[in-house]
């Protein structure tokens, strides 16, 4: 049975209970609901509750970890001899060839008869190949053997779950009819089954960030394998080569993200900042109804845009009004732009913030200090700002961390050229851009010159967290100083 | 010529300060203040009492133009400052308001440190010179807003961080120490207990020897304790206006006298 069709009989189940639950309380009290502990409709929920979630959940989790088991008992199937260049090229093609045959049947080409009973001549890279399904070489009869095992692992496993989930719900729902009673507490039930929901949203959330951290690790720890970590994080030169004997070092990478960071953060920082003093503090209704979305079509602008504005006309003007008449070089692509325009992407985000964080500052302070004779401008300098100034920061390092983590505007702005250099007129490029063009065209997963990929991926990583983490420290002290 | 020049003092002595001629105050299209005309003289304590809601903050933000910050509040009628109308257009409602300085309902003390805050005024108007004055000016400010004793040892802590009211203190403090002519205090004592509040009232009545004051409360006791003037506000209205003895003893509107006695409020 497929997963959609147990996840919708759970359902069904659920209502059911609900239902159910309902009509047994009401019949428990013989129709007199003033008798029950909670509201008729509280006792169907926690039947539905019981039905529904222990079996889902289980559901959940066995769809996860059926495949990493399954895949290691088929693994350990092939000999040491059949799996040549790498095991787990072998493996896609006991994938291919198990989905090709899950395809015949269910297409009626192959009975489940035939299909099991298959043997390894020739014919069955034609019959898949009619299929849509192509095969890279013949089917030998090692992969052949996996290939049914896996199938019959999977369907042996699917049924288990099919059997495990729904006898698990209807359990639930029995078990949850059973202890219906008039001074049964379903609404405290109800209640803490609902706090369990929105407590496993939070940790899936939080999760899947291990998940990604752990990935990036588990990648990571095979690069420094095979390169040294010294090098990495010291080595002064980026020059991967795909035929090995690459430096690749991060400095000029690091050197070229906080460069062009730097220079968008001091062009975004006092614009946005200004924009959101205006906006809060001496524009009229009328002007702010109309500004503030103005400015914040700039947010909703996809970077790739930004990027060939970048590209066509801030980089060309900056080379020839600038560049080359300062004899500063003639690149049409440099710091200078990807920074300018990057920090025109991040106006929007640095004045919004602000501007949220000025308006809670309370009336009353800029009363106080108006009432002593102080001016609009003396208010804020003194007043407004300073009361500010925490959540503004964490603004500024929500920005800054954008910037960091920027690939478009850069690829398209700065250039791909990595480069440890002062002048803003030259060509750089950040670490996203160099974890984008290690990994696209044809990649070998084994090669230090791919897996550097993801020591920059975390690197860039934990940089931005720490962005994060300390902005998001900042914005929590300052809220408690107002409430 | 002896005579003359007793005539003139005593001119001198019930001298107008504020005089407010017809007022009117809307916000959007709600009447709060109809047609209300006072005379606040120098060198008094004026009281300002009323129900909650007639309007007496709202008079009293009219005297320093704090009013102007409130979106869609509108001020008609005509309020004089030693003669020289406050709402002309050549009056900067900035100098206006180092002028007539004020305390609020609410403490709102600056995120700064207490120092900070007293020192705020002082030195936006650049009453002072040097580090040594401003210390003095702070501790003067905070002796005489009696608050000095529990806070000189931790000048450098955040205002914010005071008692409720402390903090009303820090702020009358504030006010002081920028040397304004007129004081308008909106409920000054209501978070004090009364130690505090005795202390503030005889603040009150020190600060009338150089200027005038004008005074919010819902304390009949502290009116007629520190005012030599009181004005009884009702829907907006003013009621009635004259000694503080003669509105507490003999109140000629039958509205004041149900007030007073506390059968409206
Ligand atoms: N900012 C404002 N916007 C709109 N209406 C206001 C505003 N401030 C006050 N009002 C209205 O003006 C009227 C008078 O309010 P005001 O604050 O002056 O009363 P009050 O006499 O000081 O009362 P309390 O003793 O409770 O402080 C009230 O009806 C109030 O709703
Ligand atoms: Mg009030």
């Amino acid at each position: 049975m497929p997963a959609p069709w147990i996840f919708l009989i759970v359902l069904a189940l659920a209502a059911a209970g609900y239902l159910a639950g309902r009509l047994r309380a009401l019949a428990v009290v013989g129709g007199d609901i003033r008798r029950l502990h909670s509201l008729p409709g509280y006792y169907g929920w926690q039947a539905a509750m019981l039905a529904a979630l222990p079996a889902l959940l289980v559901m959940g989790l066995w769809l996860l970890i059926q495949p990493v088991v399954v895949e290691s008992r088929v693994e350990g199937m092939i000999p040491e001899a059949a799996q040549g260049a790498s095991l787990s090229l072998v493996m896609t093609d006991v994938r291919r060839v198990a989905e090709g045959l899950d395809l015949a049947v269910s297409t009626g080409v192959m009975s489940a008869a035939e299909a099991t009973g298959l043997s390894a001549d020739g014919t069955i890279r034609a019959t898949l190949g009619k299929l849509g399904v192509a095969l890279g070489s013949g089917v030998t009869p090692e992969v052949l053997a996996a290939a049914k095992a896996l199938r019959t692992a999977e369907a042996t496993g699917r049924g288990a779950m099919a059997a495990v989930v729904l006898v698990l719900a209807l359990a639930g729902v029995a078990y949850a009819l059973w202890r219906i009673r008039a001074e049964y507490r379903a609404r405290n039930v109800v209640e803490a089954g609902v706090r369990g929901l929105l407590l496993l949203a939070s940790t899936i959330a939080i999760l899947t960030t291990a998940g990604i951290v752990l990935s990036m690790l588990f990648e990571t720890r095979h690069f420094f394998a095979q390169y040294p970590w010294w090098k990495f994080f010291f080595g002064a030169t980026w020059s991967p080569n795909f035929r090995g004997g690459s430096d690749l070092g991060i400095l000029p990478l690091l050197w070229g993200t906080l460069y062009i960071s730097f220079i968008a953060l001091v062009v975004s920082v006092p614009i946005g900042l200004f924009a959101a003093v205006y906006m809060s503090e001496y524009a009229g209704r009328k002007f702010r109804m109309v500004a503030k979305p103005a400015i914040e079509i700039l947010a909703g602008i996809p970077t790739i845009v930004y990027g060939l504005f970048a590209l066509i006309t801030v980089g060309p003007l900056l080379r020839d009004y600038f560049a080359q008449p300062l004899g500063l070089g003639a690149s049409g692509s440099s710091v200078m732009t990807a920074g300018l325009v990057m920090g025109v992407m991040l106006i929007p985000f640095v004045s919004s913030l602000s501007d949220d964080i000025i308006n809670a500052v309370p009336q009353s302070l800029r009363d106080g200090s108006l009432g002593l004779g102080a001016t609009r401008s003396e208010t804020i300098r003194q007043v407004v700002l300073p009361a500010a100034l925490p959540g503004i920061v964490g603004a500024v390092l929500l920005a800054a961390s954008r910037a960091i983590g920027e690939t478009m505007i850069v690829v398209l702005g700065a250039g791909a050229a990595a480069k440890l250099d002062l002048n803003p007129f030259e060509a750089m490029t950040t670490v996203t851009v160099k974890i984008v063009s290690q990994l696209t065209g044809d990649t070998d997963f084994a090669a230090p010159e791919t897996l550097v990929a993801f020591a920059l991926g975390l690197t860039l990583f934990v940089l931005t967290l720490g962005l994060n983490v300390l902005a998001l420290w900042i914005v929590r002290r300052y809220r408690e100083q107002y409430e | 010529m002896n005579d003359m020049r007793l005539e003139e003092r005593i001119v001198q002595n019930d001298k107008i300060k504020i005089d407010a001629q017809d007022v009117q105050v809307f916000y959007g299209d709600n009447h709060a203040i109809k047609d209300v005309s006072v005379a606040i003289e120098d060198k008094t304590v004026t009281a300002f009492i009323g129900p909650s809601g007639c309007g007496k903050s709202t008079f009293l933000r009219c005297l320093n133009r704090m009013n102007d910050t409130v979106a869609g509040c509108r001020v008609e009628g005509r309020i004089t400052l030693d003669g020289e109308d406050i709402y002309d257009k050549r009056v900067d409602p900035v100098q206006l308001r180092a002028r007539v300085g004020m305390v609020f309902q609410k403490p709102n003390p600056f995120p700064k440190s207490i120092y900070d805050n007293v020192a705020y005024g002082p030195k936006i108007h650049g009453l002072v010179r040097g580090k040594a004055e401003m210390d003095e000016v702070v501790e003067s400010a905070l002796k005489r807003a009696a608050l000095w004793k529990e806070v000189k040892d931790r000048l450098q802590a955040p205002g914010t961080g005071l008692s409720g009211g402390q903090q009303q203190r820090l702020c009358i403090a504030r006010a002081i120490a920028t040397a304004p002519e007129v004081l308008l205090m909106d409920e000054p004592a209501s978070a004090l207990d009364p130690i505090a509040t005795a202390q503030i009232e005889e603040l009150i009545d020190e600060l009338r020897t150089r200027f005038a004051v004008v005074i919010v409360t819902h304390s009949m006791q502290q009116a007629a304790r520190v005012s030599q003037k009181t004005a009884f506000f009702h829907l907006g209205n003013l009621v009635e206006y004259g000694e503080t003895g003669q509105i507490f003893t003999t109140p000629r509107d039958p509205r004041t006298e149900s007030y007073i006695t506390g059968r409206i409020g």
